[in-house]
């Protein structure tokens, strides 16, 4: 840690594990309710438990956005933050958001609306948030006077993410147009500028353990960004299928997100790339196995599973199916869990006391863990939902029936889903093993330093 | 490439697609209206649609496919279902499906009987809205695959054809020289709603309604007894009667019917032709 203030995103990276390990709670629970039956059916029903387990991981994904960029702002423009009061007051407003949120659902208090379910309420303070933020790391750039690319592309991706909020502010008469504006905010999210901050992350990762030329790294970053927008926004159309949108959505729909896994194997390339020309400039193994982890699992859960469903003949088949929960799964946690967890994994041995530069054995584990977990539950999902695919929509069984027959893989769901779990409580105990440290300590910051040059060939 | 030329690309491709993007947009409003026949939002529909975010259905069921994937899709439940049917099963569905059974039950929502309704009319909006004709074959919440599995089930009927004309083909072919117990299987599957979504032809295998499995040897023993309640007098006729009078006589057993009333459509008198019902009579009068 070279700058104090930096220390801030500790408590970020805190409440993000917190509510990470929450969120998780709320997945088991709703897998067993697959299994069934459910002994809490009217005490904590499955559209419950669900939403928690959705809003939960919106909410710490984007508290360790808030945290990492946090961390990171300060060391690209050289400079201590705008306002570190202004940083916690931010991270209070969130967690009470949050949390009282995860409470309302439980009483039922939220819009019902698929993904967007906080109520008003608390989209206002989800704004006032952002803006804060974006005020603060504004302002630190703009004192400091220096502004890399990376940081660009950061910044440009978290004002976007505001600015598409937007749409889920309002309130449509017309149930399809509203579908059309969720995606405003979801798809373009996931697939668009939560994309560059992915992709901003991604590059000062390797530009830091790699020690890659950052000249080259920016001038890719520029590269990825543009392919992810040609595919991407107009591969919105892939969610406008059969909810009651014109016809062309369709063959665009098909087109341009069959294009969208270009931008995430150029994101693994990049990875690839960046070790092999410029080799490990740093002791921190742990968050490069995480760094190039995060390409390579987005490549597969986004861009190849994504892939497989994405074009309209198939769609046609699988949309609403498991099927979507299996491309989902894989997607969110290898793009953006995982791109989460690398920054965490980097930044820690600098935001906390005592913690060696290259990971612990517990650390692995938790990544090895979590690795094997989430591709186990994966194929719960892919072979529950080709299941369902052949039973429900093509031979015309029942819904309820179909169900029935794919119990077995609601099993291995959750015998899946349990190794994942051990592997992110590993992760957890982990971080809070160490205490958090408050100020720059020079003596152990050289001793980082000099442990990266000499570990660097 | 240097970095300034990469910068172009990046803003270049990002602002053209973003204009594609927003000229689409603008004309998809211009055709809402009339593909998902806007000017039948009434207030009822809105008021439905209300309930159906209040109660958080959608982190369960889907609409249009959209949706959680723990509850069967309901875009064209009113296709399937009955007013009636509807009614009693959101008043409690316990009485329809049995936990224990399919390991699954919806928990009783506690609506009040306008809610009901207006969800009805919400439901029944969604069902007409254009969606390219999905989902290709009937997305059913109950049954086995046990209605000939190869064909595909299409809406039947011109004028009632699902709203947008979007009518699915695929049904094995049956023309006018086919056996009339064949045209009557075909209607079987292509009625609105479609009679396969509620019944079965397997022995044993109730749905929503009762199997069609032996309803010649139980529709002679009903004609016999005394607690028949119909009008007709031969097997044909009650077949007749039991299609486009579904109240005329009430047969006991499951989730049939409440006060008298039966949870069968009472619709098909009118949504088919005479001939159509003259075929399905000839086919189901061939199921002993
Ligand atoms: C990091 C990138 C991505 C993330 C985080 C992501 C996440 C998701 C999630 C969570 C859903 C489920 C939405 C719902 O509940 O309805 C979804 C749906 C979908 N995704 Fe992605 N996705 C990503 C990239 C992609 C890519 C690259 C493609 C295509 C190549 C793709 C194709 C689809 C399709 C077609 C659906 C809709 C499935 C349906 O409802 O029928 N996704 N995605
Ligand atoms: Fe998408």
């Amino acid at each position: 840690m070279r700058y104090s203030s930096q220390s801030v995103a500790y408590w970020y990276f805190a409440v993000a594990m917190v509510l990470f390990g929450l969120q998780l709670v709320f997945g088991l629970l709703s897998a067993t309710k697959y299994l069934g039956p459910d002994p809490l059916l009217y005490i904590l029903p499955f559209d419950v438990t669900k939403v928690m387990h959705t809003n939960l991981l919106i909410v710490w994904v984007l508290a360790g956005f808030m945290g990492a960029s946090y961390w990171m702002i300060p060391e690209e423009s050289r400079s201590e933050l705008h306002s570190v009061k202004l940083a916690y007051i931010q991270l209070v407003l969130w967690t009470l958001m949050g949390v009282t949120a995860i409470i309302g659902y439980f009483f039922r208090y939220g819009t019902g609306n698929k993904l967007l379910e906080q109520p008003l309420p608390h989209k206002l303070v989800i704004v006032l948030c952002m803006l804060i933020f974006l005020y603060n790391i504004g302002m630190t750039i703009k004192k400091s006077g220096r502004f890399t690319t990376t940081e660009g592309v950061l910044v440009l991706g978290l004002v976007s993410s505001a600015v598409l909020f937007f749409p889920a502010l309002f309130h449509y008469e017309n149930y399809t147009v509203s579908i059309f504006y969720r995606w405003w905010t979801i798809h373009l999210w996931v697939e668009g500028v939560w994309m560059m901050i992915m992709g901003s992350f991604l590059a000062y990762l390797l530009i830091r353990l790699s020690g890659a030329d950052r000249e080259v790294m920016e001038k890719w970053l520029y590269v990825i960004v543009g392919l992810v927008f040609i595919a991407g926004i107009l591969g919105t159309a892939h969610h406008y299928y059969w909810v009651g949108v014109p016809q062309y959505w369709l063959p665009i729909g098909g087109f341009f997100s069959a294009l969208e896994p270009l931008a995430l194997a150029g994101m693994a390339a990049y990875a690839y790339a960046a070790m092999r020309r410029s080799g490990l400039a740093h002791p921190n193994t742990l968050a490069l196995h995480w760094t190039i982890g995060s390409a390579v699992f987005s490549l597969f859960g986004a861009g190849l599973l994504g892939l497989a469903h994405t074009w309209p003949a198939v769609n046609k088949w699988t949309h609403g199916t498991l099927i979507t929960a299996m491309h989902g799964h894989a997607a969110f946690y290898g793009a953006y869990v995982m791109i989460v967890l690398a920054m965490i994994t980097y930044a820690l041995p600098g935001l906390t006391q005592g913690r060696r530069e290259q990971g612990s054995v517990m650390g692995y584990w938790a990544f090895w863990l979590q690795i094997a977990g989430m591709f186990g539950m994966t194929l719960s999902f892919a072979t529950a939902g080709i299941g369902q695919v052949y039973l429900e929509r093509i031979m015309g069984m029942g819904y309820l029936d179909a169900q029935l027959k794919i119990q077995v893989h609601f099993l291995m769901l959750i015998a899946t889903a349990s190794f994942f779990t051990v592997g992110v409580a590993l992760f957890i105990i982990d971080f809070f093993r160490y205490p958090p440290r408050l100020s720059v300590d020079e003596a152990s910051d050289q001793e980082s330093l000099n442990a990266g040059a000499a570990s660097g060939q | 490439m240097n970095n300034r030329q990469a910068r172009m690309f990046a803003v270049g491709s990002t602002a053209i697609a973003a204009l594609v993007f927003l000229i689409l947009t603008l004309d998809s409003h211009r055709q809402f209206p009339e593909l998902t026949h806007s000017e039948n939002i009434t207030p009822q529909v809105t008021r439905g649609k209300d309930v159906w975010h209040k109660y958080n259905c959608i982190n369960c069921h889907t609409l249009f496919g959209e949706g959680a994937y723990y509850a069967p899709d309901l875009t064209k439940i009113t296709e399937h279902r009955g007013d009636a049917y509807l009614q009693a099963y959101m008043r409690d569905p316990s009485q329809f499906y049995d936990e224990q059974t399919h390991r699954r039950l919806m928990p009783d929502q506690d609506l009040s009987e306008e809610e009901i309704t207006d969800l009805i009319a919400f439901l029944d909006w969604v069902s007409k809205v254009d969606n390219q004709g999905w989902p290709p074959r009937p997305i059913r919440v109950t049954g086995g695959p046990m209605q000939s599995a190869s064909r595909q089930v299409s809406p039947s009927g011109g004028e009632k054809t699902s709203a947008a004309g979007t009518k699915t083909s695929g049904t094995t072919p049956v023309t006018e020289e086919d056996d009339y117990r064949a045209q009557g299987e075909s209607v079987f599957e292509t009625a609105t709603p479609a009679c396969t979504s509620c019944h079965s032809t397997a022995p044993g295998a109730d749905m929503a309604g009762p199997t069609m499995a032996g309803i010649v040897s139980r529709a002679r023993e009903t004609l016999k007894s005394d607690d028949y309640t119909g009008d007709a007098t031969d097997l044909e006729s009650y077949i007749r009667e039991s299609i486009v009078a579904p109240s005329a006589h009430i047969v006991s057993g499951g989730m049939y019917s409440s006060g008298g009333t039966s949870f069968m459509p009472s619709n098909y008198e009118e949504s088919l032709t005479e001939k159509e019902i003259a075929q399905l009579v000839a086919y189901l009068a061939t199921l002993k």
